[in-house]
């Protein structure tokens, strides 16, 4: 029996004490939402359609990764959506219920229910208005959610196809709400993430339509859509959506990192064309300051850093690079200094990382963009889990989605099937270690 | 900060001992630990280290709107969310009484009563702002209960606790705000007395549109102010801090 007094007292008491505590997905997520701990049973890969391979056609692909399941390491469904829209990032909503997946070409974006049943999303809505409802906005690139309504970074424009940008904002339902620009002096977009601990929101910047849906190769042999990538981060101001300062961070900051503990007020990003890692924090004034912390690989050979995932505890950053097919795994502990504690080959090309709430388990997508994936026999299209036990990597499984006949794994996100069930349960819900401690 | 944490279920102690069970006769639940289900879906508590951007100096877009709705009050019987509130602003907050999640209904109510306090001695906003506690729980949360849950509150301005005649008339309310909430089993199919919920807090313009939405386990009181102060503003009121 609750009563009353409990009650009220209760929550007086709360109102009284400051604790500090982390907060934030399995490990990258918006704070906003609700994390599922424990194991996974499903990660969900928005998979760019290739033509000649199954239907073609860009897909949700579902695969069972829950080791006690008969079909662990299988794909469990696929939900096409229709045509190629270059399928990148997505997001779950406030709730949970809904993944928000984007396409960089056309700026289509896909609903998925995942709640009612987890194993097999449905798509529910689709919203083919983007530019037009944005005023312009071109390549929905991260979608961010914020209670009641979903936050999605743009990468381009459709007056000129180049780099300057905006961040739109829709409401649960789908509809519009407003579009805000990046600032004149710093207009390329590409992550966004909000500390709301800080009230601070940072914004990275990659380039626009015409270099991203553009071969690689071509790309980088003209000077002049070289000139046309961002070297900036922006702090805003969360809350009031405004932007308060401008970095520099010359190369192409692409994903964005907020530490997850209590008083580390920093970030971490990787610049994909200079190859160094950054540390983005607050300084005693207030203020924020990049600094670049370390070099991934030998910046001279181009590795191109791409996505990275740094563990609950803030101890452990993956650094994926695309050209070598590694990961880089820096203990972090002192942000500062980071040390380079394990490289691997994961495959001949690799873009994506995504880590479990407990960081035991790491899951890799090997597709950047579809022209800028490699071709013939480097082109390996595959998700591949591994145990991660703090020094090395050990394979779990690989789906080859070549052979499978499904497309480019690109980005993941985890589903569970009791946290929709609304079951209480014993034993699953580990708590990460060093994670969530009051002082 | 140990010491401030290991008081709180002294706290809750006391208050038990206190001997105010009001509580409606509920069918008995085996025992849970309520952080079994914390931790899998809701934010820790939070402390905003940031001043809230001054009143004014940002705009709140349209998310939103809401419609009217039913609601049960002991004191009015049957009303409504448009009687209730009238053309004011209104921030509104949906929980269950019987909540143990500390960042989830307490924390949401606690939120709610500092901004009671703090609307009534701000003479910008007192009488424009209308406080609104909705129960998701009608079975547990009759109106009785919700009154005198508002009288151990003492509140210094108008502020509202309602609850609905059960799940048809709460429904659509939930559907409309966007406030998904859903009783927790266990694996037996028992209900657990407790709710999935993600709490979301509301604030409404005077035309009942939504013009923010706050989680409650990352909620600054400061801002909420500087809100109703930005929203008050609009009209070429004056804003004041």
């Amino acid at each position: 029996m609750v009563s009353v007094a409990r009650f009220v007292t209760g929550l007086l008491a709360i109102a009284t004490f400051t604790p500090h505590l982390a907060h934030a997905d399995e490990t990258c997520m918006s704070a906003y939402m609700p994390k599922i701990t424990g194991q996974e049973d499903y990660v969900y890969v928005w998979t760019v359609g290739v033509d000649g391979v199954g239907d073609g056609s860009d897909k949700l692909v579902t695969v069972d990764a829950n080791p006690k399941s008969p079909s662990y390491g299988k794909v469990v469904s696929s939900v096409s959506v229709g045509g190629r829209h270059e399928a990148h990032h997505g997001g779950f909503s406030d709730d949970r219920r809904y993944l928000w997946m984007g396409g960089l070409d056309d700026s289509a974006i896909f609903v998925f229910d995942v709640a009612t049943d987890p194993g097999k999303p449905k798509l529910v809505k689709t919203i083919d208005s983007f530019a037009k409802d944005s005023g312009g906005v071109v390549g929905p690139h991260t979608f961010f959610a914020l209670p009641g309504r979903m936050l999605i970074s743009g990468l381009s424009n459709d007056t000129d196809h180049g780099g300057k940008t905006a961040l739109v904002e829709y409401n649960n339902n789908g509809e519009y709400v407003q579009t805000l620009w990046l600032p004149d002096n710093a207009v390329y977009g590409y992550d966004v993430r909000v500390q709301p601990r800080l009230n601070r929101m940072l914004t990275s910047s990659f380039t626009g339509w015409n270099n991203y849906m553009t071969e690689f190769g071509k790309v980088v042999s003209n000077p002049e859509a070289m000139k046309q990538f961002g070297n900036t981060v922006v702090v805003w101001d969360a809350h009031a959506r405004k932007p308060i300062q401008v970095l520099d961070v010359p190369g192409a900051p692409l994903e964005i990192r907020w530490a997850l503990q209590p008083r580390h007020n920093y970030a971490f990003t990787t610049t994909a064309l200079t190859s160094k890692l950054w540390l983005i924090e607050q300084q005693p004034d207030g203020t924020f300051k990049a600094s670049a912390v370390a070099d991934i690989g030998d910046p001279k050979k181009t590795p191109l850093p791409v996505d990275i995932s740094l563990s609950a505890d803030d101890r452990f950053l993956f650094v994926d690079s695309f050209m070598d097919g590694m990961v880089r795994v820096y203990d972090v502990s002192d942000a500062h200094k980071p040390r380079l504690v394990r490289e691997q080959q994961i495959g001949k090309q690799l873009n994506m990382v995504s880590q479990t709430w407990d960081g035991e388990r790491v899951y890799f997508t090997s597709s950047l963009l579809a022209k800028w994936d490699k071709t013939g026999a480097d082109n390996e299209q595959v998700l591949k889990a591994y145990r991660w036990d703090g020094k090395a990597l050990t394979p779990l499984f690989t789906v080859d989605f070549t052979k499978e006949g499904l497309g480019r794994p690109h980005q993941m996100h985890f589903g569970q099937n009791q946290f929709y069930k609304n079951q209480i349960y014993g034993g699953a819900g580990k708590r990460p270690p060093a994670v969530a401690r009051a002082e | 900060m140990r010491r401030a944490l290991a008081a709180l279920p002294v706290l809750l102690l006391i208050g038990t001992a206190a001997g105010l069970d009001l509580d409606a006769p509920r069918p008995a639940a085996p025992a849970l630990d309520p952080a079994a289900a914390a931790y899998t879906y809701t934010v820790a508590p939070f402390v905003a280290e940031y001043d809230a951007p001054a009143p004014g100096t940002y705009s709140l877009p349209v998310i939103d709107r809401i419609e009217d709705h039913q609601l049960f009050d002991s004191a009015a019987g049957t009303t409504s969310l448009a009687a209730l509130k009238g053309d004011r602003l209104a921030v509104v907050a949906f929980v269950y009484t019987t909540c143990s999640e500390a960042n989830g209904c307490p924390l949401a109510e606690a939120i709610m009563h500092r901004l009671d306090g703090r609307i009534a001695a701000d003479p910008a906003l007192a009488g424009r702002v209308r406080l609104l506690t909705i129960s998701f729980d009608p079975e547990r949360d009759t109106p009785l209960r919700m009154a005198l849950i508002r009288g151990a509150f003492k509140p210094k301005t108008d502020w509202a606790f309602v609850t609905t005649t059960g799940d048809a008339q709460l429904a659509p309310i939930l559907a409309d705000f966007g406030q998904p909430v859903s009783k927790l089993y266990y694996e037996d199919g028992t209900w657990t007395g407790l709710f999935r919920h993600v709490l979301k807090v509301f604030l409404l313009d005077e035309q009942n549109r939504v013009r923010n939405i706050y989680s409650t386990g990352l909620m600054s009181p400061d801002l909420v102010m500087n809100d109703l102060r930005t929203l008050a503003g609009e009209n070429g009121q004056p804003v004041k801090q």
